[in-house]
């Protein structure tokens, strides 16, 4: 399989057409923007906190495949964890997407890892990390969050 | 061949032919610019007009005869009228400190158009920060195209300053420059032109148009980057202040005062780009050699060439379709995101810009975060405009 087709492999693609927890929701407790001016990534990611824990998560927004594909599958990573795993969830990610790399990426972070064929290409990292950061921005109650 | 001239285009990218269909953001440099840099630095290399040695003259020289030759480009009446800048950018800003700031009181207006790349708006937002003025847009329809038609009411009593851009890099819509300077200089409104897209391609003849200010960027029009010159005036540049102080602008210091320097010195201060001036210079000789006729005739065929060809791609839309364009194509496929055909056809070969172009405005219009832009030049090909749609094709393929 080329880099290519492992970049934009069948979950992607799926994860691109039908997004997961996708729009704006009713009702939220935490919310961050994040945004990547420069190349026009935009991910509303909101969260319902209760007892420390992430009850629902959802994303809204207009990006690329690679910046959806990561907010969908963030979302449904989440969902039901505790702040401080998802925490802990989006230091894993960013760790996966740093050169260091991230060993038993699958064990930590489940279908997320597959993400890491995006290394291959680094001028798209930003957009898988982008609502990683926001999730991490209104985690601590921030309102806004860029990764270029 | 002339597409010989350019040794970078000649290379694989991703096992793949480079296209390179980019040269809006910035052109490719023919052997011969490359050539001149190289040349001063390996022979000629000294600081300019502060020397009595004889590298210092031969560099004095060869500086002002590009000027010269950039002068013979755009048609201005004395080499006296350019000013060496790093580009496009830096000459709006002094422009907008050292011209326009001055004439500025709280409600005055300066007028740009929707078409502005971002560095001929951000300059005017801070002088109007500074002075208290307004900052007015001449609107833009579907097309891509000024609507000129309530243009007089726009330039009012209070309207002290007009910059519009020649060629918009976004979109490529050629403005009628011409009749915006007529109409404005009939209100006693001064007009600069941001002509970065316009020197590749068109020819360009300042005393024509009858701007006051005109901006070149010099690796937009195959010179090197860092690289540019400011065309003004004589009695304005007489007339305005220093834009920056320092060696070489001047003709006395004292610690209680400082003469300065005639124009174009006054705007030179310290040691400018040398080999970049002298690269530029190479580049409109360059320019001139090929023949800026023949260059804008052969874009036009393959202008209508590529226009002909994404037209025929199912899902594609083109963003600006105005009757007179350079051959820039600003466009978006149905259901994928500009990043992500940028990052697929990349992998065939294939460079494209993708994004808003540093002209947000425009697709805040269009309502877009942004879009794809191949943009063209001379050298480019019809073979390559087939790569481009076979490579878009092969992105709806795996996006279907």
């Amino acid at each position: 399989m080329s880099d290519l087709n492992k970049l934009y492999k069948q979950q992607v693609l799926e994860h691109n057409k039908n997004p997961k927890n996708y729009g704006q929701p009713a009702h939220w407790t935490h919310h961050a923007e994040g945004l990547n001016a420069i190349c026009g990534d935009q991910v509303h990611v909101y969260l319902t906190i209760q007892d420390n824990t992430i009850e629902a998560a959802h994303f809204a927004g207009d990006s690329c495949a690679i910046s959806m594909a990561s907010a969908s599958m963030m979302t449904e990573l989440i969902t039901g964890q505790s702040t401080f795993d998802a925490l802990h969830l989006f230091a894993s990610f960013k760790q996966m997407m740093s050169p260091e790399g991230l060993p038993d990426a699958e064990h930590i972070l489940g279908p997320v890892a597959c993400l890491v064929s995006v290394k291959k290409f680094p001028s798209r990292i930003k957009s898988a990390l982008l609502c990683w950061y926001a999730l991490n921005a209104a985690l601590n109650g921030q309102a806004t969050a860029t990764t270029e | 061949m002339l597409r010989e001239a350019f040794p970078c285009l000649h290379q694989q990218v991703n096992g793949k032919p480079l296209v390179y269909f980019d040269n809006a953001a910035t052109a490719m440099r023919p052997q011969v610019v490359i050539d001149a840099v190289t040349d001063y630095y390996c022979h000629h290399n000294a600081n300019i007009h502060r020397g009595v040695h004889c590298l210092s003259g031969r560099a004095t020289d060869l500086y002002e005869q590009a000027r010269a030759s950039l002068a013979r480009l755009i048609n201005a009446p004395s080499p006296d009228n350019l000013i060496f800048v790093r580009g496009c950018t830096e000459g709006v800003n002094l422009v907008a400190q050292t011209f326009v700031r001055e004439r500025l009181q709280p409600g005055d207006e300066i007028l740009i158009s929707h078409l502005e790349h971002h560095s001929n708006i951000v300059p005017w937002q801070i002088v109007c920060q500074q002075t208290g003025a307004k900052l007015k847009v001449i609107p833009m329809n579907d097309q891509g195209e000024l609507v000129l038609d309530n243009f007089d009411t726009l330039m009012t009593e209070r309207t002290k300053f007009m910059s519009v851009v020649h060629v918009s890099n976004a979109l490529g819509t050629i403005n009628p420059v011409k009749e915006l300077v007529q109409k404005a200089h009939a209100k006693n409104i001064p007009v600069m032109i941001d002509g970065a897209q316009a020197t590749p391609h068109l020819k360009v003849d300042v005393q024509d148009i009858g701007c006051d200010f005109y901006t070149v960027s010099g690796h937009k029009m195959y010179g090197p980057t860092g690289s540019g010159v400011l065309y003004g005036k004589a009695e304005h540049l007489d007339a305005m202040p220093p834009y920056h102080g320092g060696g070489e602008m001047i003709s006395k210091v004292t610690f209680e005062e400082s003469i300065y320097n005639k124009v174009p010195a006054k705007f030179e201060a310290g040691t400018p780009n040398i080999a970049g001036g002298i690269g530029l210079g190479a580049a409109a000789e360059f320019i001139m050699d090929v023949g800026i006729n023949t260059i804008t005739e052969r874009e036009d065929v393959l202008k209508k060439y590529t226009e002909q060809a994404l037209q025929g791609i199912d899902g594609l839309r083109i963003l600006g379709q105005a009757q007179h364009k350079s051959p820039v194509f600003s466009f978006l496929i149905d259901g994928i995101h500009p990043h992500d055909i940028g990052t697929i056809i990349d992998h065939h070969g294939v460079a494209i810009r993708t994004g808003h172009h540093c002209t947000m405005p425009i697709f805040q219009f269009f309502d877009v975060p942004g879009s794809c832009r191949a943009s063209l030049a001379f050298y480019n090909t019809e073979q390559e405009v087939d790569i481009l749609v076979e490579s878009l094709n092969q992105a709806k393929a795996m996006f279907a």
